[in-house]
C-alpha cells in the first residue's frame, strides 16, 4: 500500500537534467551580467535594469490580476507610495535643504536617513499599508467597480503626492537620489521576487488564490475566506510594487508624481497580458519585451528619410504603435505567450525538437 | 439529534417570496431529500443554508449553533460542504488541484510560512497530498488525478465535485441535484456512490434531486415544496401517496 502511494503521488522534485540545465543557465547569466557593461555598453546594461525593475511590478500586478482574478489598477499608485517613501529615506538630510527651495520640509522627514535597502522595504510597507487601507473598502466590490476604485486610488495617491509640498515637495519633485541599482541589485531583487512569488503559487495559498479566480462562489463554499485571501494578495502585490517603485527612483535618480499617472498602468498590463495572464515567468518574458522594444521603437518618434517618402516624426508614435499591439493581442492571441503555464525545461525541449522536426520535413519535401 | 433543523426560513427577493417559512430537519446519518417542481425555491434553500443568501426571516441551526448570519466560508468550516447544480469546479486546475484546494480551510500555516516552506507547512502539505489521494481512492478517481478538471467526463465531474466537498471533511452535505443530465446507467451508478459515501463516511446528506427514481430510492425522507412553501414531508412510501404532491406534479383531474 505504502509503495503504491508513491507511485501514485511522487515527491515533486526536480530531474537531474533539469537541476544541470538550470545550473549552466544560472552560470551563464550570471557570466553575461558581468560583463554586460563590458560587451554591451552602459546604454543596454541600464535598459536591462529598467526590464528588471518593470518585470517586478508585472509581477505585483499578475499576483492578483492573472492569479487572485481581482481585476485591479492600481499599481501606478503603489509605485508612487514605494517610490517617494524610498526616496525620502534614502537622501541626505543637506541634499533634502537644497531640493525644498520652495517650502522647507518638514524637520522630523529631513532628520530621517537610512541605508538603501531599509529604505526600500519602507518603501514598500507603506505601499502595503496603502493597499490595507483602500483594500478594505474597495476589495468587497466586483468586477469593474473594482478596477475603477482602484484606479481613482492610483490617481489620488498621484495628486497628494503632488500637492503635499513640504512633504514631497510637490510638482518640483525629487533630484539627486543616488543610484545604487546596477545590474546585480535589479536582476538580484527580480530573482527573489520571482522565486518567492513560484513558492507561493505552488503553496495552499497559491491555489487558493486560483481557485478564487476561477470560481468564487465556489472557492467560498470550500471554506475560502474571499476577503482574507484577496486582501493578502492585494496587500503582497502592493508591497511587491512599492519596492518596484523604490528601485525605479533610485535608478532614474529623480522622481515626480506625474510619472505614476493612470496611464502608466497599461504598460503593465500590456506586459502582463503578452505574457500570459497567471504565468509568473510570462509577465518577466511580457517586460522584458515589451520594455526593450519600446526603447527599440524610439525611432518612431523621431523624423525618417526613407529616400522615396520622408516621416516626420511624431512624439509618442511608439506608444500609437503600442496600443495597436494591445488590441491585436487580445484580439488575436488572447492567452499571451505562455498562456498561464510556467516555464519548464520540458516544455522548451519538446517545443525545440517539435520545431526540429517540422525543419527537417520542410527540407526533406523542398528536396 | 438534528444535524440541521431550520427554523421558518423565509427568503424573499422583493416582493417575490422564493422560500416561505421552511421548517426542515435533517437527522444525523439521514438522507433526506427536497423536491418540488422547477422555481419551488429549492436551491435558494440551500443557499440560505450555505450563507450564500442571508435569508431575511427565521433562523437556521447546524448542530445547535445558528448559521443564518454566518458566511459561507465560516459556515463551509463548521463542517457543511455543498456541490452545485450548474458544476462548478476550478476548471484550469488538475482533479488533485481541485481536491487540494478543499484541504485548505484546515490549513494553519501563514502565507509566509507556507511560501518558505516551514517545517509546519510542509508537514501540512504532506497530510494535504495523502488526505487528497486517499479521498480520490475512495471515490474512484485516482487514475485521472493529473487530468484537467474539465476533460473529465460529465458524470466523473460530478464525482469530483463530491469528492472535492467531501475532503472539507463535513458532518452534512448538500447535494444540488447530483444527477442532472445524467443518463440512466450514470445516475445508478451515483445512487451506489452517495449510498457508499453515507456507509464510508456516516454522512448527513441533503439532496436536491428532479430524479424520481433516485430520490424514492434512496432517501429515508423528503421534503415537498411548491412555489416556496413546504407542502408535503415524510418517507418515500408516504410521499408517493400523498394527493398535495400528486396534484403538484401532475395536476389535477377535471
Amino acid at each position: 500500500m505504502m509503495q503504491n502511494k508513491q507511485i501514485l503521488h511522487p515527491p515533486k522534485k526536480m530531474s537531474r537534467r533539469d537541476i544541470i540545465l538550470t545550473c549552466a543557465a544560472v552560470f551563464i547569466l550570471i557570466v553575461i551580467l558581468a560583463n554586460a557593461e563590458n560587451w554591451f555598453g552602459s546604454y543596454v546594461v541600464r535598459i536591462l535594469n529598467t526590464c528588471c525593475i518593470y518585470a517586478i511590478a508585472t509581477l505585483a500586478m499578475n499576483l492578483v490580476n492573472g492569479c487572485t482574478g481581482v481585476f485591479t489598477l492600481g499599481n501606478p499608485g503603489f509605485m508612487c507610495v514605494g517610490a517617494y517613501t524610498c526616496a525620502l529615506l534614502y537622501l541626505q538630510p543637506a541634499v533634502k535643504d537644497t531640493l525644498y527651495y520652495v517650502e522647507p520640509i518638514v524637520p522630523w522627514l529631513r532628520d530621517i536617513h537610512t541605508n538603501y535597502f531599509i529604505a526600500l522595504i519602507c518603501g514598500g510597507i507603506m505601499a502595503a499599508l496603502a493597499a490595507v487601507l483602500i483594500g478594505v473598502p474597495v476589495l468587497r466590490l466586483k468586477g469593474d467597480y473594482l478596477s475603477i476604485a482602484t484606479l481613482g486610488f492610483s490617481e489620488i495617491a498621484r495628486i497628494i503626492m503632488l500637492n503635499a509640498q513640504s512633504v514631497t515637495n510637490g510638482a518640483i519633485g525629487l533630484t539627486q537620489i543616488p543610484n545604487v541599482v546596477n545590474i546585480w541589485v535589479a536582476f538580484g531583487a527580480l530573482a527573489v521576487v520571482f522565486i518567492f512569488l513560484r513558492l507561493l503559487m505552488n503553496s495552499s495559498y497559491g491555489r487558493a488564490f486560483l481557485a478564487i479566480r476561477e470560481d468564487e462562489i465556489a472557492a467560498e463554499a470550500m471554506g475560502i475566506h474571499l476577503f482574507k485571501h484577496k486582501m493578502l494578495s492585494f496587500v503582497l502585490s502592493a508591497f511587491i510594487a512599492g519596492i518596484s517603485g523604490g528601485l525605479l527612483a533610485s535608478l532614474i535618480g529623480a522622481i515626480d508624481a506625474n510619472q505614476f499617472k493612470y496611464t502608466f498602468v497599461y504598460q503593465f498590463l500590456l506586459m502582463m497580458v503578452l505574457g500570459g495572464q497567471g504565468s509568473m515567468s510570462g509577465s518577466v518574458i511580457g517586460a522584458f519585451i515589451v520594455t526593450s522594444a519600446l526603447e527599440w521603437l524610439r525611432f518612431m518618434d523621431e523624423p525618417i528619410n526613407l529616400g522615396f517618402i520622408q516621416y516626420p516624426g511624431f512624439a509618442g508614435m511608439r506608444m500609437v504603435l503600442f496600443s495597436v499591439l494591445l488590441i491585436l493581442i487580445v484580439l488575436f492571441w488572447g492567452k499571451g505567450i505562455m498562456g498561464d503555464k510556467e516555464f519548464s525545461w520540458e516544455r522548451l525541449i519538446t517545443g525545440l525538437k517539435r520545431l526540429g522536426k517540422r525543419r527537417s520535413q520542410e527540407k526533406e519535401e523542398v528536396s | 439529534m438534528a444535524v440541521l433543523e431550520t427554523k421558518g426560513a423565509t427568503m424573499r427577493f422583493g416582493g417575490l417570496t422564493a422560500v416561505d417559512s421552511l421548517s426542515l430537519r435533517v437527522d444525523n446519518r439521514e438522507i433526506v431529500a427536497v423536491i418540488g417542481p422547477n422555481g419551488a425555491g429549492k436551491t435558494t434553500a440551500f443557499n440560505m443554508i450555505t450563507g450564500v443568501y442571508r435569508p431575511t426571516e427565521g433562523e437556521i441551526f447546524f448542530s445547535d449553533t445558528c448559521i443564518s448570519r454566518k458566511r459561507p466560508d465560516q459556515i463551509a468550516r463548521l463542517g457543511v460542504a455543498r456541490t452545485f447544480q450548474n458544476i462548478r469546479l476550478f476548471r484550469s486546475m488538475t482533479v488533485m488541484e481541485n481536491v487540494m484546494v478543499a484541504n485548505h480551510l484546515h490549513m494553519r500555516s501563514g502565507l509566509f510560512g507556507a511560501s518558505l516552506r516551514s517545517p509546519l507547512a510542509r508537514r501540512e502539505e504532506a497530510q494535504m497530498a495523502e488526505r487528497s489521494i486517499e479521498m480520490l481512492e475512495t471515490t474512484g478517481l485516482v487514475e485521472y488525478k493529473d487530468w484537467k478538471a474539465t476533460s473529465l467526463p460529465y458524470g466523473l465531474q460530478r464525482h469530483l465535485e463530491i469528492a472535492r466537498a467531501m475532503t472539507t471533511n463535513p458532518k452534512l452535505l448538500l447535494l444540488d441535484e447530483p444527477a442532472a443530465g445524467m443518463n440512466p446507467k450514470e445516475s445508478a451508478e451515483l445512487a451506489e456512490f452517495i449510498h457508499q459515501i453515507r456507509e464510508k463516511f456516516g454522512m448527513t446528506i441533503l439532496l436536491i434531486e428532479h430524479h424520481m427514481k433516485l430520490v424514492m430510492n434512496i432517501s429515508d425522507r423528503i421534503y415537498v415544496l411548491q412555489y416556496g412553501k413546504t407542502i408535503a414531508n415524510g418517507t418515500p412510501d408516504e410521499i408517493r401517496a400523498n394527493p398535495a404532491v400528486i396534484k403538484a406534479y401532475l395536476g389535477e383531474e377535471d
